[in-house]
């Protein structure tokens, strides 16, 4: 009964990684001859100015959209986890991001900022009553790396907030009154009870958050697909070399590379945040 | 109701509390806000000339609605959405809920392995996997197929499945079944009529969220089907996104592709809450 998810499972995996490698390893230019095993794919993406765009624009990706994605559970969780009327309703309703499919979200932030003529423009313009106006003139936000971006950015980072919410809620739910009430009859203000109690008995929530979130925002694709077509993370990049030049070679060991990345800054996260706990468990 | 929002005390931290509800309830609202309102825009809302676009259409309508379901191009994406999300559910629960009650009830060999792959298979992005799926499909002749994209969507969906029913199947106390074989129950008709019964309701939740991870899929489909006569509906409007057509279209389609979506999401919450938490997310 266990065999074939088994079977599904694993064999999926090694054909995934059978192809990625030898594909990855092979030279489409060498002809039917000698093509594998060859590194040219690798030694062609580690030259190219714009692999090298790529990959900085997806750590800096990861490195602004984890933490951003942390708060923002935080700050969902903690309005959550006290007692008022309508709690329900309101952890629903903020569940309602993760229920929109990312390409709708993607496409209602396309045309938000969109240019000339969007929301965005209209308000940073000062058209409408209740905002001063800020720009002269509309500006394209989708000509500019930063922008267009950082714009995924936050759409993405819109979409995942009610994942990182439930699992700090989680957390949350799990650390007991009893151990508040003790700190307050001792005198512990608000801010003591956050740093010495919320904190480190959270902790193990915000650690499989941020390593659950930085994989994720390695992995990101379908925002910056739709709303940065001109500057590329490495999962677009990806998507370009496939589809657009052919160069399977290069694509595949694009993914190989981002593959790495992001075992590797697992790896690093993990051991970062077992230091952290000592660290913070310690006082 | 009231009474009790006045039970909460006027502080500085209840007051911060509330403004910050608010703020998040506005910031998850607008998006969503937006959508509606472009989706119901009449023309002169959204071609304006150079003036501002109202934050609400002058005459509101439901005409872009009409139109786009008046077309056979919708209906046919639709159809095979829901003829792929049917495959995958097919195959992803005849693969995954025996699996997950075996798992759930007996220590056997592999299960780490199981796991470990079933992390890793998380760890490589989509973008990454579909790459050599689509190479392989594309030799056995699975490219531009129904049971291709749902053979892909199934791996996907796979993790899931697995989580929510072994969270699922572990709490259904194994008493129950020990006291059916005491009363000489068989093993397969414990099954039939005390486990599935009892897991009814959880297995279909599974079912619908394997159903809507199929429904909204893009990176898979888009790899599989998208040069081909297949379109499913993120397809169907990725395609138009390409044709810069009127803003209402676009943001009418994405309603009808996000509706069942949010509908399906807001009931099952709580069997989707254990499958994120357990760290197979999406």
């Amino acid at each position: 009964m266990f065999l074939p998810t088994f079977l599904y499972l694993v064999g999926f995996l090694i054909l995934i990684f059978y192809y990625l490698v030898t594909l990855s390893l092979t030279n489409a230019d060498a002809g039917l001859a000698g093509g594998f095993p060859s590194l040219a794919n690798y030694r062609y993406i580690f030259i190219s100015a714009e692999f090298r765009s790529a990959f900085l624009n997806t750590v800096l990706f990861v490195l602004i959209g984890t933490p951003l994605e942390l708060i923002a559970g935080l700050v969902l969780a903690l309005i959550i986890h006290k007692q008022f009327p309508l709690r329900g309703w309101v952890r629903s309703f903020f569940i309602i991001p993760l229920a929109i499919p990312a390409i709708v979200s993607a496409i209602i932030l396309y045309i938000l900022f969109a240019y000339p003529n969007g929301h965005v423009n209209n308000l940073l313009m000062g058209q409408y009553p209740f905002f001063p106006a800020i720009l002269e003139t509309p500006f394209n936000f989708r000509a500019s790396a930063f922008y267009s971006l950082g714009i995924s950015l936050i759409g993405k980072v819109w979409r995942d907030m009610p994942i990182s919410m439930l699992i700090l809620l989680a957390g949350l739910t799990s650390i007991t009154q009893d151990q508040y009430a003790a700190a307050e009859t001792m005198g512990a203000s608000e801010r003591q009870k956050f740093r010495y109690i919320t904190l480190p008995l959270l902790l193990p929530s915000i650690a499989s958050v941020l390593l659950i979130r930085s994989i994720e925002m390695w992995k990101e694709f379908i925002f910056p697909y739709f709303l940065a077509r001109r500057y590329r993370l490495m999962g677009t990049l990806i998507e370009e070399l496939y589809h657009d030049w052919h160069k399977t070679g290069e694509a595949t060991a694009v993914s190989v590379v981002l593959v790495a990345s992001i075992i590797l800054s697992a790896i690093l996260l993990f051991w970062f945040l077992k230091r952290f706990r000592q660290a913070l468990i310690r006082i | 109701m009231i009474r009790q929002w006045w039970r909460l005390h006027i502080n500085r931290v209840n007051v911060v509390w509330f403004v910050v509800m608010l703020l998040m309830i506005i910031v998850v609202a607008l998006p969503v806000y937006f959508m509606i309102k472009y989706s119901i825009s009449d023309r002169s809302s959204l071609l304006t000339g150079g003036e501002a676009i109202p934050l609400w259409p002058h005459h509101p309508t439901l005409r872009t609605y009409f139109y786009i379901l008046s077309y056979p191009d919708f209906y046919k994406a639709a159809f095979i959405s829901f003829k792929i999300a049917f495959l995958t559910i097919l195959i992803s629960m005849m693969v995954g809920v025996p699996a997950s009650y075996v798992l759930a009830r007996y220590h056997i060999p592999g299960k780490a392995v199981l796991l470990v792959s079933l992390i890793s298979i998380r760890l490589f992005p989509d973008i990454v996997s579909i790459i050599p799926v689509a190479i392989a499909f594309a030799k056995l002749g699975l490219h531009d197929t129904y049971i291709g994209a749902a053979l892909a969507h199934a791996l996907l969906a796979l993790p899931y499945v697995l989580y929510i029913c072994m969270g699922i199947f572990e709490s259904i106390p194994s008493d129950l079944e020990r006291q059916a074989a005491i009363l000489g129950a068989g093993k397969g008709q414990t099954l039939l009529r005390i486990v599935l019964p009892i897991s009814a309701t959880g297995l279909a939740a599974a079912a619908i969220y394997t159903f809507l991870l199929s429904w909204d899929e893009f990176i898979f489909s888009y790899f599989l089907l998208g040069l081909g006569e297949l379109r499913t509906l993120p397809l169907y409007l990725k395609q138009k996104m390409s044709y810069s057509p009127p803003q209402d279209i676009i943001m009418a389609i994405s309603m009808l592709l996000s509706l069942p979506v949010i509908l399906f999401t807001l009931v099952l919450q709580k069997y989707m809450r254990s499958g994120m938490t357990a760290g197979a997310v999406k």
